[in-house]
């Protein structure tokens, strides 16, 4: 039998076993049953040694390290981390969540994005561990787990002002009756029964609450738990005198996992065309839209022009030139984690875009500052900050097929502007270009890359062009 | 009857025979202390705020000294409500403004019986949710002059962020279409909106159903057609009898899925979002006098009776001579 600490660990049971712990003391030391454990898994893959996690802090580590290679790495292998699914490392896997989320609250606090990937690799989690479960097992899990959350059998909907609050859940996704939830099969035919007509009850049960409601609302209570207890070690930590030197360590090294996908899966995987890195913006190389754009605009179609066109440009071209290439979405703070560039680079240019327009465009509408902030993925406030990142997506820089439709008196297509559909494949190739031309053209790489197909290649130079056909958003992650 | 403006003359025969600090409703006396008052003394908009009154006796001198315009206190409640200061909770708050219901039959440039009569309607949607769903208690209903106010004070709700109201807005609206795939044990079944009598599907059934009944060929809706849009008003007589898969089928369900895609959309302009998500708006005060329209904010008792034109109209508009 699962035991209910294995899904959530903030659970009574998972209290037990912190408790049992004791103290930090010894909490590097070797674990051989862990070990054992991982290696003896079925489903384990092992390629080195050094992988094997072998004590608490390593296998905490390997939950933020399977999380983020699930999202970032394309060529991620769920196998080396089967693990992580395995029941019988409940004891240790309770311990290593305490040490991470008390790490993490101690260093970042509950507005961080460590926080932010601890809560989702949390969710995430969940999920991969009820779906190796049975059925039957899966659902008995659920129950129990939801009857320990939801404390009693009526629960108000606005039990769950913080999930709707943070948008964990949608008012619309419940279904309530006189304010009450309702997740049981007797209640619902209760309630509803005589109202379904031409249908079975209990397969409409099964289809609008059954095992999807009830799965979502204990995946995001776990999600919002761990959030909590974050915020509760933060506070409490900022009236501690010293924080243990293990937590801290730990969250350096949950950073500096973090900050891997940057470095690495995100710009190379070796195919033609090099790294893209993002690195400053090169003005010589925009586009002829931008250029125009940057010139100042005049009245009517200011606000397309800065918002909806340049903000997403400048942004992407700064800090994700791949985007297209990688068809990964990612958030503002995955490739600026304190904002500084945003602050410092890119608003500053946004803003500077808008005060050239004919009449300056914050003059007579200075709430477009919140709808740039909104299409950095900040949501609708007048500050960028971390806590209100999700709220609204970043947007991806317009097409040039769109751009001709919404702001045709930008686009005035060189030749280069031929070979590409997006705005930002022309940036990176000006730049690929401005490094490679120079010594001659020998980067050796002459195989297309697939998204490159539709445009054509370069003949001068056989270069393998960025971006390629672009589509307005990167597909699904 | 025609909407005039009221002369200062006319606001000082409102405030100083008519008006009773009695009139203002209970909720907002018993609170008097813990609310920022605001005002319009000229008809600008309400730029005297932060004020406070320490009992009704000061309010009643006050309004009988100023006459003002318009008058106005939070929905918010304060420990200091001078500075907006100690926010403890404030109203559940849906504005439904006649003049920007999103379908309407009656073409005004203000509002007129027709209008506000179709406001009413929806005041009572959204009532039903109110309770039948989210088990709200505690709702009052005031006419504002131009449309209505809908003003939760259940403590349930008060001290809910923005972010939760404006869930609750787009639950009561029907802003978003619900999903018709649902899944079980690998397979999946499609269930329209229509088909499900409970919960959230249902209450966006009764929004569709009644946008689609007051839909005229001019509505604007996006990415709607004027061949589905009268193809609706050919075939609506269906939804009478609540016959949604016929009406569907003579729509065409791809058209179908477009058209309530755009009522979702327009849905959202029921009731003005801004109102609801707004922590410290101040709101008409119920017994004011609306200067615009020669109206009175007035608490509804009993909405199904309520007429406007009858219970809501100050006597001086009577003794008007063009009457």
């Amino acid at each position: 039998m699962v035991s209910i600490s294995f899904l959530n660990p903030l659970s009574p049971e998972g209290k037990d076993i912190v408790r049992e712990l004791g103290s930090f003391d010894g909490i590097s030391q070797d674990i051989p049953e862990l070990r054992r454990l991982v290696t003896r898994n079925p489903y384990q893959e092992i390629v080195a040694d050094e992988e094997i996690p072998s004590n608490y802090l390593e296998l905490a580590l390997k939950r933020i390290e399977w999380y983020v290679k699930k999202k970032n790495d394309r060529e991620f292998n769920s196998r080396r981390y089967s693990f992580l699914s395995d029941q019988t490392i409940t004891k240790y896997d309770v311990i290593s969540f305490y040490l991470l989320c008390q790490s993490i609250g101690v260093k970042f606090g509950p507005n961080s994005r460590e926080t932010r990937v601890m809560v989702e690799a949390q969710g995430d989690l969940v999920q991969e561990r009820l779906g190796k479960l049975s059925l039957q097992e899966g659902r008995l899990m659920v129950d129990q787990s939801l009857q320990l959350l939801l404390k009693g059998d009526t629960v108000h909907w606005t039990f769950f002002q913080e999930l709707l609050s943070t948008r964990k859940i949608r008012l619309t996704e419940l279904v309530l009756d006189q304010g009450e939830l309702i997740l049981n099969q007797e209640d619902f035919i209760d309630r509803f029964g005589s109202r379904i007509k031409h249908r079975n009850p209990s397969s409409m049960y099964q289809l609008l609450i059954g095992d999807e409601l009830k799965e979502l609302l204990m995946v995001k209570m776990i999600m919002q738990e761990t959030e909590d207890y974050i915020k509760q070690v933060h506070e409490k930590a900022r009236i501690m005198v010293e924080p243990n030197p293990i937590l801290l360590e730990l969250a350096e090294e949950v950073a500096e996992i973090l900050a891997e996908p940057m470095q690495s899966y995100g710009y190379d995987s070796g195919r033609g065309g090099g790294p893209m890195k993002a690195g400053p913006l090169n003005s010589q190389a925009f586009p002829p839209c931008v250029k125009k754009a940057l010139e100042g605009i005049k009245s009517g179609g200011r606000n397309d022009a800065i918002v909806l066109f340049m903000t997403p440009f400048v942004s992407y071209a700064r800090l994700y030139p791949d985007v297209f290439r990688m068809n990964l979405s990612k958030r503002i703070s995955d490739q600026d984690p304190q904002l500084e560039i945003t602050q410092n680079e890119i608003l500053p240019l946004i803003y500077e875009a808008a005060q050239r327009c004919v009449p300056p465009l914050f003059e007579d509408q200075p709430q477009e500052k919140v709808n740039i902030n909104a299409k950095l993925g900040f949501g609708m406030h007048s500050e960028l900050k971390m806590e209100h990142e999700g709220e609204t997506t970043w947007y991806t820089p317009m097409s040039c097929e769109k751009i001709k439709l919404h702001l045709p008196h930008l686009c005035r297509p060189d030749d280069v502007c031929k070979k590409i559909g997006n705005p930002l494949s022309y940036y990176n190739r000006m730049l690929w270009e401005v490094r490679t031309l120079k010594p001659a053209d020998d980067s050796g790489s002459t195989t297309d890359s697939a998204e490159n197909s539709s445009e054509g290649v370069d003949e001068n130079n056989g270069s393998p062009g960025k971006g390629g056909t672009t589509p307005d958003k990167p597909g699904g992650v | 009857m025609e909407l005039k403006p009221a002369t200062p003359n006319e606001r000082r025969q409102y405030y100083r025979e008519e008006w009773d600090v009695k009139n203002v409703p209970d909720f907002i006396r018993n609170t008097l202390i813990q609310r920022e008052f605001g005002f319009d003394h000229i008809g600008r908009g309400p730029n005297d705020r932060y004020r406070v009154f320490r009992n009704s006796d000061d309010l009643r001198k006050f309004m009988r000294v100023r006459t003002p315009f318009a008058a106005y206190s939070s929905v918010a409640f304060y420990n200091n409500p001078k500075r907006r200061g100690g926010w403890i909770k404030a109203e559940l708050v849906f504005d439904v403004d006649a003049k920007d219901i999103p379908v309407r039959t009656c073409g005004c440039d203000n509002v007129c019986e027709i209008c506000l009569n179709q406001a009413k309607d929806i005041v009572m949607g959204l009532l039903d949710t109110l309770q039948g769903d989210l088990g709200l208690k505690n709702i009052n209903v005031v006419y504002s002059g131009r449309g209505y106010h809908i003003r939760v004070l259940d403590d349930a709700v008060m001290a809910m962020d923005s972010d939760v109201r404006s869930q609750i807005v787009k639950y009561l609206v029907g802003a978003d279409v619900p999903r018709s795939e649902y899944s079980s044990h690998g397979m999946k079944y499609n269930l329209e909106h229509f088909t499900i009598p409970f919960g959230y599907p249902q209450v966006f059934t009764h929004r569709v159903k009644q946008a689609l009944l007051n839909l005229t060929p001019d509505t604007e809706i996006d990415d709607v057609s004027k061949d589905i849009k009268k193809a609706v008003i050919k075939n609506r007589e269906l939804l009478h009898d609540d016959q949604w898969g016929i009406f569907r089928k003579a729509i065409g369900p791809v058209r179908y899925a477009r058209l309530v895609k755009g009522i979702a959309s327009l849905n959202l302009t029921l009731v003005d979002a801004k109102v609801s998500i707004d922590l410290k708006r101040i709101l008409r005060l119920p017994s004011s006098l609306h200067s615009g329209v020669s109206m009175k904010s007035t608490l509804i008792k009993n909405l199904e009776t309520f007429d406007p034109f009858q219970d809501a109209v100050p006597k001086f508009v009577y003794e008007r001579d063009d009457k």
